[in-house]
């Protein structure tokens, strides 16, 4: 089949990027990469990207086919010949471009080690083996997928507007760590994902599970972590503050308390009377002395409060990590 | 042809954002849709209690869908990219894990609220009138065409992605609100960030990353030159509209930009008027475009 794909090409001189067009003629199996191969081999041996393992696995091929990040390898040719398109292959974004379709990913490692991604221990290592239930490697199973290629972190939308969020690779991976039976240090990390650019940065985009080439899911994964900091009381971010407005609210009225999400998230913007008095004369602000009630009011409390119990059962499996066997045999 | 809906309006249309659901049941009826109401229903939770309390979050949205059931509707018609995920989600997993639904039955039935046998479909109106019967009755139904009118769709996050909850369309080439567009008898506007966030979910605890991520789709659309944007999501309504003026300032762009929401685009082209559909409760005044609409006939 006759591919051509359109090249973003950047050399470090260059004030800005061009695009370059190849067309080559390719086997009906044939992926991105070996689509990349081919005009490296047969056309432009300058042409720029990384690679190794071709198979989904070494997370190196990393780079966007029409502003969406793929796994050049992992992405057949086929189906877009087919539809009669002619793809821009251009690098992931939010990592500064080195060459052509090759980026600087020490801003991405930086935020991996900035979580802390290894195993915190207290005491002495087990003499043989740590003992994982089936169970408690479900819980981190997703997590555990990722092969760090970049992808999420390329598209995800806040870190445009916060290039120093800890993003979706970093935060998933904390999320891999604060789940693991074995770790001791869960309330280290929770406090950690709970700063300035933790999980309360996440604007809940989904790019990045629409963009894991893995299935890892990281939002899911924010999710997880937002929710332990929650179930452990620790309030003190914005973000946390406001997802309480929405958990009393449903269970109070029924209905979302908007009136209260200003001054409980941020009392300081509450003081900011005009942008207040805006929203009053379009009638965007409810009366906040007579709030919408829901029917069935009872049911919803109800509910709440029993699961909440519940809750409290889960939450203290995850606090000490109960069913770790340590196995001390020498 | 399908024209029966348990009708689940969700918080802000039923509260900050009325103007979107008065507009929808005026819609409705112009399109031989029957909202039927659901008693007792509440918020969903939004992303904030899918994310603190998940648990709860499934509770409270097993409880919505058991609701619906229990009204004989097979279908839940939602107005709101976020209610729609919260309640697919549910509903996806509840349906995936019988273990899970018995165990969320039991909670639901010892509080004495209705249980879920898993039958609930939930659709947003964006895909009951950008295809198939409901596509041809909106063609129907636009009966003052938009024309000459320059259009710019914004969907929001979370009616494209996660793809494989929502699966409506492509979600990086989305075409449902350019096809209501033109059957409305506007020109719709492309442009690249159509499909970003609005930042609405972090504005409160996180203004200043939520404003950068709302100035981009803002000025993308003015530049295109677009006359109003319109979108299939409250919160992204409201960012759009009530946040421009702290973009603008932001961004030291003078934005001017109309924010409609979809049933009041439809409701336009419809023939229904500006009272009825409530183009005063906007932040950002649509005269420059409502004139243009209603040129030939009084407000």
């Amino acid at each position: 089949m006759e591919v051509t794909l359109q090249i973003q090409r950047y050399l470090p001189d260059d004030d800005e990027s061009r695009l370059d067009s190849f067309t080559v003629d390719a086997p009906e199996t044939a992926t991105l990469l070996d689509v990349l191969d081919q005009i490296k081999d047969e056309q432009d041996g300058s042409l720029t990207y990384r690679k190794s393992c071709r198979m989904a696995v070494c997370g190196s091929c990393g780079m966007r086919m029409d502003g969406a990040a793929v796994l050049a390898c992992k992405q057949p040719m086929a189906p877009l010949v087919e539809e009669g398109r002619t793809p821009v292959i251009s690098p992931m974004g939010n990592l500064p471009v080195i060459k052509d379709l090759v980026v600087d990913m020490e801003p991405f490692w930086g935020k991996f080690r900035a979580v802390q991604p290894w195993l915190e221990e207290d005491g002495d290592p087990p003499v043989k083996e740590w003992r994982v239930q089936q169970q408690e490697l479900d819980r981190i199973f997703k997590e555990a997928l990722c092969i760090q290629c970049g992808c999420c972190v390329s598209e995800c939308n806040s870190m445009e507007a916060d290039p120093d969020f800890l993003g979706p690779a970093a935060l998933a991976k904390a999320a891999r760590f604060v789940g693991d039976a074995r770790d001791r240090g869960r309330m280290k990390r929770l406090q950690m994902a709970n700063g300035a650019h933790g999980v309360w940065d996440c604007t809940r985009c989904y790019f990045c599970n629409e963009r894991c080439p893995k299935g890892v899911d990281p939002r899911d994964a924010i999710a997880k972590i937002g929710g332990e900091i929650y179930a452990e009381g620790m309030l003190s971010d914005k973000g946390a503050r406001h997802a309480q407005v929405f958990d009393f609210s449903s269970h109070a009225t029924g209905y979302l308390l908007e009136t209260a999400l200003v001054p409980y998230t941020d009392p300081m913007k509450a003081l900011d009377v005009k942008f207040a008095l805006k929203m009053v004369r379009a009638g965007k602000a409810p009366n906040p002395l007579r709030p919408h009630r829901a029917n069935k009011l009872g049911e919803v409390r109800a509910l709440s409060k029993l699961v909440k119990e519940q809750e409290k059962e889960s939450l203290a499996d995850k606090r000490t990590g109960v069913t770790v066997d340590r196995e001390n045999e020498s | 042809m399908k024209s029966s809906y348990a009708y689940y309006p969700g918080c802000l249309a039923s509260l900050s954002q009325k103007e979107l659901d008065t507009s929808t049941r005026a819609v409705a009826e112009r399109l031989g849709f029957s909202l039927v109401e659901i008693p007792g229903f509440t918020c969903c939770g939004a992303g904030d209690v899918h994310e603190a309390r998940p648990e709860y979050y499934l509770h409270l949205n097993a409880r919505i869908l058991g609701q619906a059931e229990q009204l004989e509707q097979d279908t839940i018609m939602t107005i709101c990219n976020v209610c729609t995920l919260n309640l697919r989600q549910a509903n996806h997993k509840l349906r995936e894990d019988a273990e899970l639904l018995a165990r969320v039955n039991k909670n639901l039935a010892e509080v004495g609220a209705a249980t879920y046998s898993g039958g609930v479909e939930v659709r947003h109106l964006l895909w009951e009138i950008a295809e198939g019967d409901g596509y041809e009755k909106l063609k129907q139904v636009a009966e003052r065409p938009l024309t000459g009118i320059r259009i710019a769709p914004f969907y929001g996050c979370q009616i494209l992605r996660p793809s494989k909850l929502l699966g409506f369309e492509d979600p990086d080439r989305p075409q449902s609100l350019e096809r209501i567009i033109t059957a409305c008898g506007a020109e719709p506007v492309d442009y690249p960030s159509k499909i970003k966030c609005c930042g609405f979910p972090i504005v409160l605890a996180r203004e200043e990353v939520a404003l950068g991520e709302l100035i981009q789709p803002l000025a993308e659309a003015q530049a295109a030159g677009a006359d109003a944007m319109v979108t299939p999501c409250p919160l992204c309504h409201l960012s759009l509209d009530a946040w421009q003026g702290k973009a603008a300032r932001e961004a030291d762009i003078d934005f001017d930009m109309p924010i409609l929401h979809l049933a009041q685009l439809v409701g336009a082209a419809a023939g229904l008027s500006y009272d009825e559909l409530l183009f005063k409760r906007h932040l950002v005044r649509t005269d420059r475009l409502t004139d243009k609409i209603y040129a030939e006939t009084t407000q």
